[in-house]
């Protein structure tokens, strides 16, 4: 299974001499192509900062991050961003989607920020949307959407350049159980069905059911690797079985 | 926007009208006293006979006596300041611009005023005006005469002879040349022929004339149009700055899904050319509108502005939109998108 990212040894210290705080300690995780890791952790266990250096938006102390095959440490912010724009798709806990903007905007965002034409990047995020059964909801705006609505917005555009990888920053804590289950096994399976890597970072246990691979960090450091539930309820996998 | 328009076309009114009777007065030279810059703070004075040797110089068609002179009188309560021309029908020399109500030529004892002094200084044909000792009917108005802080008022050659008491002088003579001579050798001619005189173009005279307004007038005005400049660029900038700062969650979020600085200080930029060029749309209109209309009530709003400075003033809108976008570009380099993860 060819990777999609690599991260070898990655460090995070803030601050300095006696005041210096070790938030990620030595961490390597590999994470191939329709993996979906599920990090685990108590607050304050690392897990954020984990995921904003394997997101390339923070550097590490040390240890570095391979994201397919390239090695983040190597390039400048403006390469950064475009690595970012073209191979790693955000979910956010708050969703944060643009409140002047509607559904189908907030969706096509990544595409025009990658040079698509507005109208083609409009109609490639609504049959995103569509997928996500967010057709009748394509002219709302953030505000008139529910939360589950929200999230699936914030999955479209997590996919719309076709990432490599998709990171998630607790994706249901905003959401009912029952929303948070259901948003979590379309983005699942849908990753799962077009080979997309996915970690999540997250206090829900219930995320278990939708993960390969569920990883626990505490002080900053790996210390447990189970396999989740993934291929029991994954409808992409029951198609295949069958 | 409104104060840059406005200063502008003020600006432009205000040089306008200074040379605006001067303009319409038919001559290629203006001939006055040696040391004579214009017409309202050097004073000239000519005696007659240099009509005949004037006229005797190679390419001169035409040499006419222009005389004038400022006078300060009170009326109705106002003090009234005006310059007096003479106007001579037989050599139609000193002619009003445009005559807009009453008689054409004024006779003895009669003048004619500008239009908007009679508007200002409650002067209505008919009136009696005690000027220098002599008494006038109002019996016509002009138009094009008005100078802003004074206006041109015309009376018989007869009664200006008495007024001005310059027996056998005038102060200027206007000099027409015939076609195809050239102005540079007539004036060298005229200079030449007459050592204690200056002859210049009526351009010069024009620019001699109004010199008063961009010497004095221009220099406040620019400092006026900084400080327009400088409000204007504040104004956009905080503007932008503040809709910067409310959605700083959102740039930072847009830096996170991969878009450049490059990207974010274009989405800045167009946001504070739409809140430059709205400001510039709405100025104009207001600029334009008090243009056709303040004139009319406070005659001295002497408003003109041309194409030209439309272009100026968009250009200096550009410029001050992307000037603005400073301050609110910094603030979006130095956000951190690793904060969009704070929930």
């Amino acid at each position: 299974m060819k990777s999609a990212i690599v991260a070898e040894g990655l460090t995070k210290i803030f601050g300095s001499g006696h005041t210096a705080v070790t938030a990620v300690d030595e961490v390597s995780l590999k994470v191939g192509a329709g993996d979906i890791v599920l990090i685990m952790g108590p607050s304050g266990s690392g897990k954020t900062t984990l995921l904003s250096m394997l997101g390339t938006l923070m550097r590490p102390s040390s240890g570095g991050v391979l994201l397919d095959g390239k090695d983040a440490a190597k390039m400048s912010d403006s390469q950064l961003a475009s690595l970012r724009l073209h191979k790693l798709g955000f979910i956010f806990q708050s969703f944060n989607l643009l409140s002047a903007l509607t559904a189908q905007a907030n969706a096509a965002i990544p595409l025009m920020t990658a040079g698509v034409a507005r109208k083609q990047a409009l109609k490639q995020a609504k049959v995103q949307l569509e997928k996500l059964h967010l057709g009748e909801r394509l002219d709302n705006l953030p505000k008139d959407l529910s939360g589950g609505e929200k999230q699936r917005v914030a999955v479209a555009r997590a996919l719309a350049n076709e990432p490599k990888l998709i990171l998630a920053d607790e994706p249901t804590a905003n959401l009912d159980s029952k929303t948070g289950a259901e948003v979590m096994q379309l983005l699942c399976s849908t990753a799962c069905a077009e080979k997309r890597a996915v970690i999540i970072v997250s206090h829900d246990s219930r995320l278990k059911e939708v993960a390969k691979r569920v990883i626990t960090i505490e002080d900053g450091r790996l210390t447990k690797e189970e396999k989740g539930n993934h291929d029991a309820n994954c409808p992409v996998e029951h198609k295949h079985a069958h | 926007m409104v104060l840059i328009m406005v200063l502008t076309g003020l600006y432009r009114g205000w040089n306008d009208k200074m040379g605006q009777y001067i303009r319409s007065v038919p001559a290629d030279i203006w001939v006055v006293q040696d040391g004579t810059e214009d017409m309202f703070h050097t004073p000239s004075v000519l005696p007659l006979s240099y009509e005949a040797t004037i006229s005797g110089l190679n390419g001169v068609e035409d040499v006419r006596p222009f005389s004038g002179r400022r006078v300060a009188f009170h009326h109705r309560g106002h003090d009234v300041n005006m310059y007096l021309v003479a106007y001579d029908k037989d050599n139609n020399s000193g002619k009003p611009a445009r005559i807009v109500a009453g008689k054409p030529v004024p006779g003895e004892g009669e003048i004619i005023v500008d239009k908007i002094s009679a508007k200002t200084k409650e002067i209505k044909i008919n009136d009696a005006l005690d000027i220098a000792g002599q008494k006038f009917k109002v019996v016509g108005l002009s138009e094009g005469g008005d100078v802003v802080t004074f206006s041109f008022a015309f009376i018989n050659r007869g009664d200006a002879n008495r007024v001005f008491r310059l027996p056998d002088s005038t102060n200027y003579y206007t000099v027409l040349l015939t076609e195809g001579t050239d102005t540079p050798t007539a004036i060298s001619d005229i200079k030449g022929a007459i050592p204690s005189v200056d002859a210049v173009t009526k351009q010069n005279f024009i620019d001699n004339n109004t010199k008063l307004i961009r010497e004095t007038f221009l220099p406040v005005i620019l400092v006026l149009l900084i400080i327009g400049v400088v409000v204007g660029t504040a104004v956009i900038g905080l503007t932008i700055f503040t809709s910067v700062t409310e959605k700083i969650r959102e740039y930072g979020v847009l830096k996170a899904i991969g878009m450049s600085n490059r990207q974010l200080y274009g989405v800045v930029i167009k946001q504070s050319m739409t809140a430059g060029l709205i400001g510039f749309v709405i100025g104009s209109t207001i600029a334009m509108v008090l243009q056709l209309t303040l004139g009319s009530w406070v005659p001295q709003f002497v408003s003109q502005i041309n194409a030209l400075d439309v272009v100026g003033i968009f250009g200096l809108t550009i410029a001050m939109s992307v000037l603005a976008s400073y301050l609110p570009i910094r603030r979006i380099t130095h956000i951190d998108p690793a904060e969009v993860f704070k929930s």
